[in-house]
């Protein structure tokens, strides 16, 4: 007999057994699938009992079933543990970025759109005029307005509604209780009745507070005996799910019948929107002489030029500072470093009061000066004004970072080197060009490559300053003058006419992100952020 | 004094005069500023400008350079560069300031707009309306925005203790020069950084948007405030979203940052891989996906919802940043607790983030600075305008563009600039050294 086996066997399997990535992923997410289950029956309950609780009750819910499961996994399994750390920040991104970014993506393939936003169209509810099994005449199918959808109402979804009298009879009334002969019709309230009253030769409407079987109780009791067998309940409107088939003109086709009994009075459609493949990705493609194209060269010259503008100024303003005998030079880098104290949302409106044309102070600089014969308009005029205020106030604002970074960078360098070029017999510009060069080009590389990708999106400068514009002739209403990629889908998904674009939009959102994502490759691969972290794991 | 030195003060005297002296000539003839396009324009002043800048580099370089000669020879060089240096620089301070003085300025000045004539008084500037005429200095800008503010009576004591910590925390840095041990002066200074804090959180979370109304004048009844009546209430909103925002960054990213950086477990480096490329993919890229999930939830038009939105966007960058910090800590002090019968988490609760605060509260400041200058989510989400930041609630000012009142938006902007002011100079060298060694700007 194997001693060290038996032994072995003898040892706690549960703790000594090191879980794998699939196999811990697959407990957490069970976990958290259950989680957000009991979350949603939850606020599911919750909303019986208490009709006006919001729909994030359900969070805390889930967050309490969450831990308790968690507890239980962990006596069970406790290499799960180290997952327990990251557990709230995996839950966070799963839910606020990644879910999202599924999201975006799902939507790009479909025709998601302001008035295709799968909510209830009310402002489309259209009498129904008449029925026959499944088809339906309506009375107005402009007011259905089937042209806005994908593929007319065919295959949306649809809310019929139903309201009105039925006639019922009654077996006794005793003051307000109104006993009916035969059942009430399911699933519908009962608001009133309406009962004749020989005596008085008219009918009469009685509110109905409540229903109890076949017994309703009347609001207040009838003045005289009523005539029992003809008593007309009212009924609430209700709203019967059902799908178009098939439209033609003023007839529908639903694709199941209504149920008995039921005078359908009005129907109403969802904004459905579904899958179109490709056309938003195509729609890309061909508006890409007039959108795409020139977006696309200005989004790249824009975060060319400001990189090269802001790291040639930057450049030359760190390495003056760096100079050790200067005086002050803490005191000039602390101020220069203003424009990165004060909030660049507000610094970036104030920006458009000094650029204003008529009473704007750069040029009234500009004209004290003679520098420019005429005030230019620059946030509305010509695109290349435009183009160079969104360039000057990106300079203002990112001058301190640059200057910042250089100054680490050039602080890096060992004084030993400069002596020891000095004793080599170099001079000081031989030791600027051969030893701060070479090694401010290294350090440089990351961090103008870290800002080629933050202006590349940098949508705030665009949006508040120049908010795109001007028009030009060669764009179109949502890609102007100074407009990048992204402000171009904000444009597109939030502003443009004809209904909110949110798939198209969607569509230049994924393209914007391949594009970032190839740069911060790129970055990675020189800085080599990574690199040490996979040889150590 | 050699005979050569003599000459080399001499030489400096005689710069001096023809640097002055050019100056003052190049100013003194310059033609009469004459009006064009409804603005006061010099002839040909630009030439002047740069004849004068050039004068006044060359001539000051000149002269250190001579008085290098004078005293060390050697360094002479140096002492012009450095020289010439100087005047440099204080012309790129002046470009970088002007729009800050300018906006100080038009928020200290009576007039609301700008556009009016130009004053016919007072020196060129003024008159060329390059700077606002001092003549109508005023603090009625300011006046106006906190006019329909109420402030409640234990709001007041908030706002004292406030101040008074604030006093006593910049009395902290003095207190080892009178003879106080550093420690001392250490503890103090922490009692009064989280006096500032906690009075300020509270004060933040006591504002409530029934605060802010205008009264008139005949009769005392309430009017809805105005636009420039609400910037206060915007603020608060600011700092509550941001603040929480950063106290959710420093929650959720500190496990993460704790387990990437001292645990190891099988999937540890893809999912931090993981992390690093979620986050590429910018929030607001997903705006549309946002907007439709926080409509799902009942989160639109909330803090919470955007609150939420931020920290999705927060977790990776932050973890990222703890993580790096907690590698490059000893793992020794961790042992030593582990070793004297602490758990894991004990280890992590009590020996690594009691070292770690002033990290957490780098976190906190870089989240709060970055959370306080965004628009685009906020403008999305947030739709009431008792609820706007500061950023969505001066567009409100500037879109309106003929009817925009530049003075009180400037004063608006003055007052929504100085928290963030006066946290980056307090934290300027921790928020600003990061970037020092070529990370990646947030």
């Amino acid at each position: 007999m194997d001693i060290s086996r038996s032994l072995k066997d003898h040892l706690p399997r549960s703790r000594t057994t090191v879980g794998g990535l699939a196999k811990s992923l697959g407990l957490l997410t069970a976990a958290l699938f259950l989680a957000t289950l009991v979350g949603f029956l939850g606020a599911a309950l919750l909303r019986l009992l208490v009709p006006e609780a919001p729909a994030y009750a359900g969070i805390p819910i889930a967050a309490a079933a969450l831990v308790l499961m968690l507890r239980y996994l962990a006596r069970r399994f406790a290499w799960l543990i180290p997952w327990y750390y990251l557990l709230p920040a995996i839950v966070f991104l799963l839910t606020f970025t990644v879910f999202p970014v599924v999201l975006t993506v799902f939507l790009a393939f479909t025709d998601y759109a302001g008035i295709r936003n799968g909510e209830l169209n009310i402002s489309s509810e259209t009498p129904v005029l008449a029925v026959d099994g499944v088809n339906l005449t309506i009375a107005d199918p402009a007011t259905l307005d089937c042209a806005d959808l994908r593929d007319g109402c065919n295959g949306v979804r649809a809310v019929v509604y139903a309201s009105g009298m039925e006639t019922v009879g009654a077996e006794s009334i005793d003051g307000t209780r109104l006993v009916i002969a035969g059942p009430l019709p399911a699933g519908r309230d009962v608001i009133g009745v309406e009962l004749d009253l020989p005596d008085l030769g008219f009918p009469f409407s009685f509110r109905v507070t409540s229903v109890d079987g076949n017994v309703l109780t009347l609001e207040r009791a009838p003045p005289s005996p009523p005539d029992l067998t003809e008593v007309r309940v009212q009924l609430d409107r209700a709203a019967i799910s059902r799908r178009i088939v098939a439209e033609a003109g003023d007839r529908l086709e639903l694709d199941e019948p209504l149920p008995e009994g039921v005078e359908p009075t009005a129907i109403a459609r969802y904004n459905d929107f579904g899958f179109v493949g490709l056309r938003n990705f195509s729609r890309v493609i061909a508006s890409a002489p007039r959108a795409l194209i020139p977006v696309f060269l200005w989004n790249v010259s824009f975060g060319f030029l400001t990189v090269l503008i802001n790291t040639a100024v930057g450049v030359l303003i760190a390495v003056l500072l760096n100079n050790k005998a200067l005086r002050f030079r803490n005191l000039y880098r602390t101020l220069l470093i203003v424009p990165w104290a004060l909030p660049s949302v507000i610094t970036i409106q104030v920006w458009r009061g000094f650029l204003n044309q008529n009473f704007g102070a750069i040029n009234r600089v500009l004209a004290l000066l003679d520098i420019s014969p005429a005030p230019i308009n620059w946030l509305a005029g010509d695109p290349a004004a435009a183009r160079a205020a969104i360039l000057v106030v990106n300079l203002w604002l990112g001058l301190p970072f640059i200057m910042t970074a250089t100054l680490g960078a050039l602080s890096a360098i060992p004084d030993e080197i400069y002596e020891a070029a000095r004793i080599d017999g170099a001079s000081v510009w031989q030791g600027f060009w051969n030893v701060t060069g070479p090694l401010l080009r290294t350090a440089l590389i990351p961090i103008t490559l870290s800002s080629f990708a933050f202006n590349f999106n940098n949508f705030n400068v665009v949006f508040l300053l120049t908010d795109g514009g001007p028009p030009v002739s060669w764009g179109t209403a949502t890609a102007r003058g100074t407009d990048i990629l992204i402000s171009w889908a904000y444009n597109e998904a939030f502003r443009s006419q004809g209904g909110y674009a949110y798939g198209f939009g969607s569509a230049i959102s994924l393209l914007i992100f391949v594009i970032t994502l190839a740069v911060s490759l790129m970055n990675f691969k020189v800085t080599g952020a990574l690199k040490e972290e996979g040889a150590r794991a | 004094m050699t005979r050569g030195t003599r000459l080399h003060y001499l030489s400096m005297a005689g710069l001096v005069v023809v640097v002055v002296g050019g100056i003052a000539l190049l100013f003194a003839t310059a033609p009469e500023a004459i009006t064009r396009d409804r603005m006061l324009v010099v002839p040909g002043a630009w030439q002047r400008f740069l004849a004068a800048f050039a004068l006044a580099v060359a001539g000051v370089a000149g002269t250190a350079y001579l008085y290098g000669l004078a005293t060390r020879p050697l360094r002479a060089p140096r002492y012009a560069v450095t020289a010439g240096t100087h005047v440099f620089i204080w012309l790129v301070i002046g470009a970088v300031f002007y729009p800050v003085v300018y906006l100080l300025s038009v928020s200290l000045n009576r007039n609301d707009t700008l556009a009016g004539s130009l004053p016919s008084t007072g020196n060129l500037l003024v008159r060329a309306g390059v700077m606002p005429n001092p003549a109508d200095f005023s603090t009625s800008q300011f006046a106006k925005i906190v006019s329909q503010t109420h402030v409640l009576g234990y709001q007041w004591l908030l706002v004292g203790s406030m101040l008074l910590a604030v006093v006593v925390l910049v009395a902290s840095f003095a207190l080892p020069r009178l003879g106080a041990t550093n420690a001392r002066a250490d503890r103090l200074r922490g009692y009064a950084g989280w006096a500032v804090f906690v009075s300020a959180a509270v004060l933040v979370l006591s504002i409530q948007p029934g605060q802010f109304y205008g009264v008139r004048e005949s009769d005392g009844a309430r009017l809805p405030a105005s636009i420039g009546g609400m910037v206060p209430l915007y603020i608060r909103n600011t700092l509550l979203v941001s603040g929480v925002t950063g106290v959710m960054a420093v929650l959720l990213s500190t496990t993460a940052g704790y387990a990437f950086s001292r645990l190891r477990f099988q999937g540890r480096y893809s999912t931090l891989l993981a992390f690093v490329f979620v986050q590429m993919f910018p929030t607001f890229m997903a705006l549309v996906a946002i907007f439709y999930l926080m409509s799902r939830l009942d989160l639109l038009n909330t803090f919470t919802g955007l609150i939420l939105a931020y920290s999705g966007g927060a977790i990776a960058f932050s973890s990222w940043i703890f993580k790096g910090y907690l590698d490059s800590l000893s793992p020794s002090l961790e042992e030593a607790a582990m070793v004297d019968g602490a758990t894991r988490w004990g280890s992590f609760w009590r020996v690594i983030l009691p070292i770690s605060v002033p990290m957490l509260l780098f976190i906190f400041l870089q989240q709060f600075i970055g959370t306080y200058s965004e628009f685009i989510l906020a403008n999305t989400i947030l739709v009431g305008q008792d609820l706007w930041t500061v950023g969505v609630g001066l567009r409100n000012f500037s879109t309106n563009q003929f009817a925009t009142q530049w003075g009180a938006m400037a004063a608006a902007a003055v007052l929504g600039s100085v928290p963030i002011l006066v946290i980056f100079y307090s934290f300027q060298n921790a928020l600003t050294g990061q970037f020092t060694a070529g990370s990646v700007k947030g």
